[in-house]
């Protein structure tokens, strides 16, 4: 694994997705408009769980971090406080190859998973998803 | 450049008709011979990164200063180092893979080289953007970008002889290695073991590109380049043909078509023997459970005929890895006694934390032993069989996927990565830039789609529990009784290619951005904070007199990876350690040389 990488390290001030600098992230309850469902800080719905398994296999840490704190990559749990749904997404499909973004409409999973995806990324954004390993509700 | 060289320059058609044997081969090993060159990335042929030069010494190092610096106006990691060829220094960046050739008269740039390439291929790399250097060989430089493109450019002034694309960046294929020029023939790899390629190392025309061999690292006996009958591998205490389908015997139905065995190190070539030694990367993917069998010729180091391209010997370190341990690490040949015999050996410091030392003639396997105390995946080496004795506890795959293997050391960092270790001709004494971290692990079901990531699994780093708190280690190393000699506890993993000199001074660069003198003592003798972090390789030449060191300084690469507790609870273990997440107080991103030299008296 030779290009693996990152300065996790160095102060991601390479490229942030958003112009505005994170707010701080105080740890929150999910809205009731939220997109996920969460207990216990690692029990989420069965699409949210969905969303995190998409975002093991895309190997999406090796730029964001393990907990989404931004590495080569920016941190999301600052980014996804900015931007959009529909920004989101169209990062993630499109990509932003020039700062080493990957295009990801070629994969499957990422396509059928996308919502979900949005939905992991919020709950941990908004601090009600804790990072690493989550179950389902329930099981 | 001699006569004969000239002639196969300018007129290869004659070249092929009527030159002496002799005449195809380059300059190469001729200029190596000199200590004022820095001729190819690793200094000579074996690997070596050792100079004769030695007006810097153990008693002067104190006096160091710098000399001149260069900016190469990138950012990301900077590995490998510069070459010097009489009065020129050709020095490359990461992507966008300049080149520049400057004077070491005045430091200007005589010429630079900015290829255009598909921007496609960094998010294939992710997250860093590594080159290794380039390879210099008859009035030529040799460069392997990013995006596959071998290019061969004129050394005088910059301009493109031939290009060849040895990959395809759509399916996850890049390059991060130098080339290789032995004799007439400049060699070169492939990475991707992340995104499921198919290793494999290409010879080429050193005149023209022309592919002339391609072996492969898994597959069928003629891909593979190997005689089932004459190929040999050490075998219950002795060498024994491989005998058919070696690696296809290895591998579920098809799987050795993404098998992986990536080929991104330091390759090094012995005359005597027209053998050319480089290792073989992790087998994809990550999670074990998927690709049972011994996964061969992944996690091998292969020893190929230069001319022919087939397989003399091999040894597989890992078989069935379950750690990601890639092989590709430098082949360093020396003559040295083993066991109290001299022997024409090869020593291998595997990202495995084994460092092993092989009879590189026959491949037999003659010493195995643990080059970081802390290493406990497996308890040894079994000498026999030449196979790691796997500790089960650490055993990914037989945990099985989606339980978290903790503990394991090394991680899959290695003891060492590819930041290569100096032999010191002097000495007998091997110097090892290493890393001293362990790991947590945790494989998951994947699925492949061609272009996309194909690893399928979860890793924890941290310093290496109940020692020194450290990341790293300086060591020195006797490859004849495998036996650690001293070890220089530092705060990072040493990420950057050691050097040792006949002046009795090592060098070394450190992830806070230091480049440091020790005596063969491991007695620090001086440091000097250079502007960023170095994974890049020292290197020294002599201009007009004078003994120069130089070093790119520029953090990136996978040592500047954070600390990934992708499974703990909370932020229980992140940053637990502090680890790698200190260096930010240490260095920021910019690549540049900077030089030493002593001060005029």
């Amino acid at each position: 694994m030779n290009r693996l990488t990152n300065k996790a390290v160095i102060a991601a001030a390479c490229w942030t997705l958003a112009a505005l600098p994170g707010l701080l992230s105080a740890p929150a309850l999910a809205a009731d408009n939220a997109p996920y469902k969460v207990a216990a800080g690692n029990k989420v719905d069965a699409q949210t769980l969905s969303g995190w398994k998409t975002w093991r296999a895309m190997a999406c840490e090796r730029c964001h971090g393990a907990a989404q704190e931004g590495m080569v990559g920016p941190s999301l749990v600052n980014s996804l406080k900015v931007l959009s749904k529909e920004e989101f997404k169209a990062t993630v499909l499109k990509g932003r190859i020039e700062k080493g973004m990957p295009n990801f409409e070629n994969s499957k999973m990422v396509s059928e998973n996308i919502d979900n995806l949005y939905a992991y990324l919020k709950g941990r954004s908004d601090g009600a998803i804790e990072p690493g390993r989550l179950q389902e509700i329930g099981k | 450049m001699s006569f004969t060289s000239r002639l196969i320059r300018w007129w290869p058609c004659l070249a092929l008709a009527a030159a002496p044997a002799f005449a195809a081969d380059s300059d190469v090993e001729q200029l190596t011979k000199d200590p004022k060159n820095w001729a190819m990335q690793s200094g000579n042929l074996a690997n070596h990164r050792y100079s004769e030069l030695k007006q810097i010494t153990a008693q002067n190092a104190k006096n160091l200063q710098v000399a001149w610096t260069f900016s190469t106006g990138v950012l990301r990691g900077h590995e490998g180092g510069p070459l010097v060829v009489g009065d020129t220094m050709y020095i490359h960046s990461p992507f966008p893979n300049k080149v520049f050739a400057l004077s070491l008269e005045d430091q200007s740039i005589r010429w630079k080289y900015e290829p255009k390439q598909d921007p496609t291929v960094i998010p294939v790399m992710c997250c860093d953007t590594v080159n290794r250097g380039v390879a210099y060989a008859n009035g030529k430089i040799f460069l392997q970008q990013a995006d596959t493109t071998l290019v061969a450019l004129d050394a005088k002034t910059g301009a493109e002889l031939w290009k060849i694309k040895v990959g395809d960046p759509k399916i996850g294929e890049t390059t991060t290695n130098t080339p290789h020029v032995f004799k007439d023939k400049v060699l070169t790899g492939i990475s991707g073991g992340e995104f499921g390629v198919r290793g494999r190392v290409t010879a080429h025309d050193i005149n023209t590109g022309k592919i002339l061999w391609k072996a492969y690292s898994t597959g069928p006996d003629n891909e593979l380049m190997v005689d089932p009958g004459r190929t040999m591998t050490w075998t219950d205490g002795k060498m024994a043909p491989i005998g058919p389908n070696s690696s296809l015997k290895t591998w579920q139905g098809d799987q050795w078509k993404l098998g992986g065995g990536t080929t991104w190190g330091w390759y090094s070539y012995d005359p005597a023997t027209n053998l050319v030694y480089y290792g073989t990367g992790n087998p994809s993917t990550w999670n074990p459970r998927q690709r049972p069998g011994d996964n061969k010729w992944s996690m091998t180091i292969f020893a190929r005929d230069l001319d022919t391209g087939m397989a003399k010997w091999v040894y597989q370190m890992t078989p069935h890895d379950e750690w990601d341990y890639d092989g590709v690490n430098e082949m360093i040949l020396a003559d040295i006694k083993v066991k109290g015999q001299p022997r024409k050996a090869l020593v291998h410091f595997d990202r495995n934390g084994f460092g092993y030392t092989l009879d590189r003639v026959s491949g037999e396997l003659l010493v195995a032993e643990k080059y970081d105390p802390k290493v406990n995946w497996a308890t040894h080496v079994d000498m026999k069989t030449g196979r790691p004795q796997v500790v089960a506890k650490y055993s990914t795959d037989k945990n099985g996927p989606d339980v978290n293997s903790k503990g394991i050391c090394p991680s899959a960092l290695g003891s060492k990565d590819q930041q290569p270790a100096s032999f010191n001709r002097k000495t007998g004494l091997f110097y090892v830039p290493t890393n001293h971290v362990c790991m947590d692990y945790e494989p998951f079901q994947i699925e492949y789609t061609a272009g996309q990531p194909y690893v399928g699994s979860t890793l924890s780093m941290y310093a290496a529990p109940n020692s020194h708190g450290g990341l790293g280690n300086f060591i020195a190393w006797d490859a004849g009784t495998g036996k650690i000699v001293w070890s220089k506890p530092e705060k990072f993993s040493v990420w950057s290619g050691a050097l040792s000199t006949a002046g009795d001074v090592v060098f070394y660069g450190t992830l806070e951005g230091y480049l440091k003198a020790v005596d063969l003592n491991g007695k620090e003798l001086w440091k000097f904070k250079t502007p960023s972090g170095i994974i890049g390789n020292v290197h020294t030449w002599e201009y007009k007199g004078k003994q120069y060191i130089g070093v790119l300084s520029g953090i990136g690469g996978w040592a500047g990876i954070g600390l990934a507790a992708g499974l703990t609870k909370g932020t229980e273990g992140l940053g637990a350690v502090g680890g790698y997440k200190d260096l930010a107080k240490y260095t920021e991103l910019g690549g540049v040389l900077t030089v030493f030299a002593l001060p005029d008296r």
